[in-house]
């Protein structure tokens, strides 16, 4: 595959250019939800992952305020979501979502001048047909910007709608990354799933394909999905409510990248 | 935390760099809300709160242009401008100031944040409204999204004020709505926050410590005493807040030039209540309502019945819970209790009321001339009369039942400072 220097460049502030790998934390669900537990101060998380994770997804009002945090040599490099969503405001939340809201919170232009090494977006399946083609079509005119702009384009695909149950999971998954690979997505984030639905998709899927956990794998489970062809892992919001997260996340980075688990936390 | 120069350059502008706290006064209600007096004297009120020492003020396109030359001068106020227009006000039938009613809550995008800066304006504000439906907030959150944008452009501050309103907001989730606002306007590109006071300082640090930026107060409806107002200050202080936006509680006020020198005091002069009031010290405990804990049960007002006489006449409480109202700020459930601001005692003559040595209204019936001079001048319309005479609150002699049978912590107990000059015993 053909790509400019420029998305070169940035895809390799989070995607090792040695081994391809990456390890990913999205701090992005408080946007939606308001502080997380865990994530209450920013700074103080950003912090504890800067010099251990390969990216962080963050939101752009926090890329603005914690830019002295990221990016730069052995930093977690700053990938903004440009979207926004209702989709995880379940029963718990203070205010439920009774209807799938799905916005664009920001473009390529504005990320790239926020520093971002990458701009992130969701395709949200299993809604109805208006909101994903809607979806699909603001996700095209973002690739052609960000192929003109030298921004990779990072494409979080979320088979969460009341359409998808058990029985489609896995095929939703597939086809959302057919869709986003055809679109140029030049790095996929897909949901939690069986190890043959990951095999399938790491062994023909051209970009970068990250999975995305709500826990820290250990070494042997991390192995597993790797082996697939997938390319590394997404760490949701939930790490940061855990206790010691930052060593076990510490000792993922080791083994991903094949260091020591000291030389991981010494970044 | 980072931010581009010409943010930060304005923010200095408006925070004073000393304290990192603002003082800040909303005087754009003209542009959304009820022609009132504030409004249509509004420059005689601007020359007063820019002598008052705001550090902001927060204005219309059309003021800006109209008046923004009294904001010229390095010492003077910052100029805020209000880059949205919205119609709560006069949405639904109950609200006083509902001229033309409106049947659909709309929210608009008026100014952009680069005519705001060639105006010479600090920082733009702009709502998100959160809790009326899904759809409305998405429309504000992608209007935020788009200011926040342009804003990181040209570089100019963004305060966002979250505002919970509509259905799906009540007393009982509105405090964790605000928190949840705060943060979400924060990670969208806010770089300060104007928002209603959730209620209680634990609730209101909780706001402040989750949202990662400056957080300014705002005080809403005008309060009957200033005392109330300045309260909300301190509390707000208390829990970590960089400062306030009032409105109408200058605005409104008898002289706003005083009430901005008072807010400044407690902000920046590190002065106490009692200090700015002339107050004398603590002697005893008064009610204090705690809106955003009540859920409308009404069971104080029923204790508070049963307390003094026989029967479940709701009628003749001394206290009253007043129902949410369209066009509120906080849509909750209002308890209404004497916080013994001394008005009925200033206002009677032969000194038949007074405020004991224990801390309660006092009625010497000897002296009581059946007036009804306490019953106007209460400003919350508690006192009504029996036979002739007053009947107040008396804080069930110290052991009040509306707290006691209050198990949310809607009604609470709080410190009193008995204010010299309407003291007639001891």
């Amino acid at each position: 595959m053909e790509i400019d220097i420029g998305k070169t460049i940035r895809i390799s502030d989070f995607v090792c250019a040695t081994d391809g790998r990456a390890l990913v934390v999205d701090t992005t669900l408080p946007g939606s939800l308001g502080a997380t537990s865990g994530l209450e101060h920013v700074a103080e998380a950003l912090r504890q992952i800067t010099d251990i994770a390969d990216g962080v997804i963050v939101n752009p009002g926090q890329a603005e305020h914690h830019a002295d945090l990221l990016g730069g040599r052995r930093r977690a490099s700053p990938l903004v979501r440009v979207d926004w969503s209702n989709a995880q405001r379940g029963p718990d939340f203070c205010l439920p979502a009774s209807q799938f809201k799905h916005l664009f919170i920001s473009d390529a232009e504005d990320v790239l001048a926020l520093g971002a090494s990458a701009a992130v977006a969701s395709l949200f399946l299993g809604f109805d047909d208006d909101a994903e083609a809607k979806n699909i079509e603001a996700l095209s005119h973002l690739a052609r910007e960000c192929y003109r702009l030298g921004l990779p384009l990072v494409i979080d695909v979320r088979p969460v709608g009341y359409k998808v149950g058990p029985g489609n999971f896995a095929e939703s998954i597939k086809l959302g990354v057919s869709f986003m690979q055809e679109l140029g997505a030049d790095v996929l984030i897909i949901p939690e799933c069986d190890l043959a639905t990951c095999a399938t998709i790491g062994g023909w899927i051209a970009v970068p394909v990250l999975l995305r956990l709500a826990e820290i794998p250990d070494a042997g489970r991390a192995e597993e999905f790797l082996k697939t062809g997938l390319r590394g892992f997404v760490l949701g919001e939930d790490i940061f409510a855990r206790q010691g997260y930052t060593g076990r996340l510490a000792e993922l980075a080791d083994h991903l990248h094949g260091r020591s688990g000291d030389d991981a936390l010494a970044g | 935390m980072t931010r581009s120069p010409g943010k930060a350059a304005r923010l200095n502008r408006l925070f004073n760099p000393k304290d990192g706290r603002a003082v800040c006064v909303a005087a754009d209600h003209g542009w959304m809300s009820d022609v009132t007096p504030n409004v249509m004297e509004l420059r005689r009120i601007l020359e007063l709160v820019v002598r008052g020492g705001a550090d902001g003020i927060l204005i219309s396109f059309g003021t800006a242009v109209r008046h923004g030359h009294l904001l010229r001068g390095k010492d003077s106020p910052a100029m805020l401008i209000r880059a949205d227009w919205m119609n709560m006000p006069r949405l639904g039938a109950s609200n006083v100031s509902n001229v033309l009613p409106v049947v659909n809550f709309k929210k608009m995008a008026t100014s952009r944040a680069r005519d705001a800066l060639l105006m010479g304006a600090s920082a733009i504000t702009i709502y998100y409204f959160i809790g009326y439906s899904d759809e409305f907030e998405a429309l504000n959150i992608e209007q935020a999204a788009d200011f926040a944008k342009e804003c990181r452009k040209v570089g100019l501050p963004l305060i966002i004020e979250p505002m919970a309103v509509g259905g799906m907001v009540t007393g009982v989730n509105i405090a964790e709505i605000l928190i949840a606002s705060g943060r979400i306007a924060a990670e969208i590109g806010a770089d300060a926050l104007k928002i209603p006071y959730t209620g209680d300082v634990k609730t209101f640090k909780e706001l402040v410590d989750k949202a990662g930026v400056p957080v300014l107060v705002l005080g809403g409806a005008k309060s009957d005493v200033p005392r109330d107002a300045l309260e909300l200050v301190d509390e707000a202080l208390r829990a970590g807040a960089a400062g306030t936006v009032f409105g109408r509680n200058v605005t409104k006020a008898k002289d706003p030039q005083k009430m901005v020198a008072d807010i400044c005091a407690l902000v920046h002069g590190g002065k106490t209540i009692a200090e700015i009031l002339g107050e004398r010290r603590a002697v005893g405990q008064r009610l204090k309502p705690v809106p955003a804990q009540c859920v409308g049960c009404l069971l104080c007002e029923v204790a508070c019945v049963r307390a003094h006489s026989p029967g479940y006449s709701q009628t003749r409480a001394r206290l009253r819970i007043e129902s949410p109202q369209l066009g509120d700020e906080l849509r909750a459930f209002k308890p209404v209790v004497c916080t013994l601001c001394g008005q009925c005692v200033e206002a009677c003559q032969p000194g038949a009321l007074t405020i004991g040595p224990e801390a309660r209204l006092v009625l010497n019936k000897s002296l009581c001339t059946q007036c009804g001079a306490c019953v106007d001048a209460c400003p919350f319309h508690l006192i009504f009369t029996e036979e002739g005479y007053p009947v107040l609150c008396d804080l069930c002699e110290g052991d009040p039942e509306c707290v006691k049978w209050c198990k949310r912590g809607a009604i609470v107990l709080t410190e009193w400072k008995r204010r010299a000059r309407y003291v007639h015993a001891e």
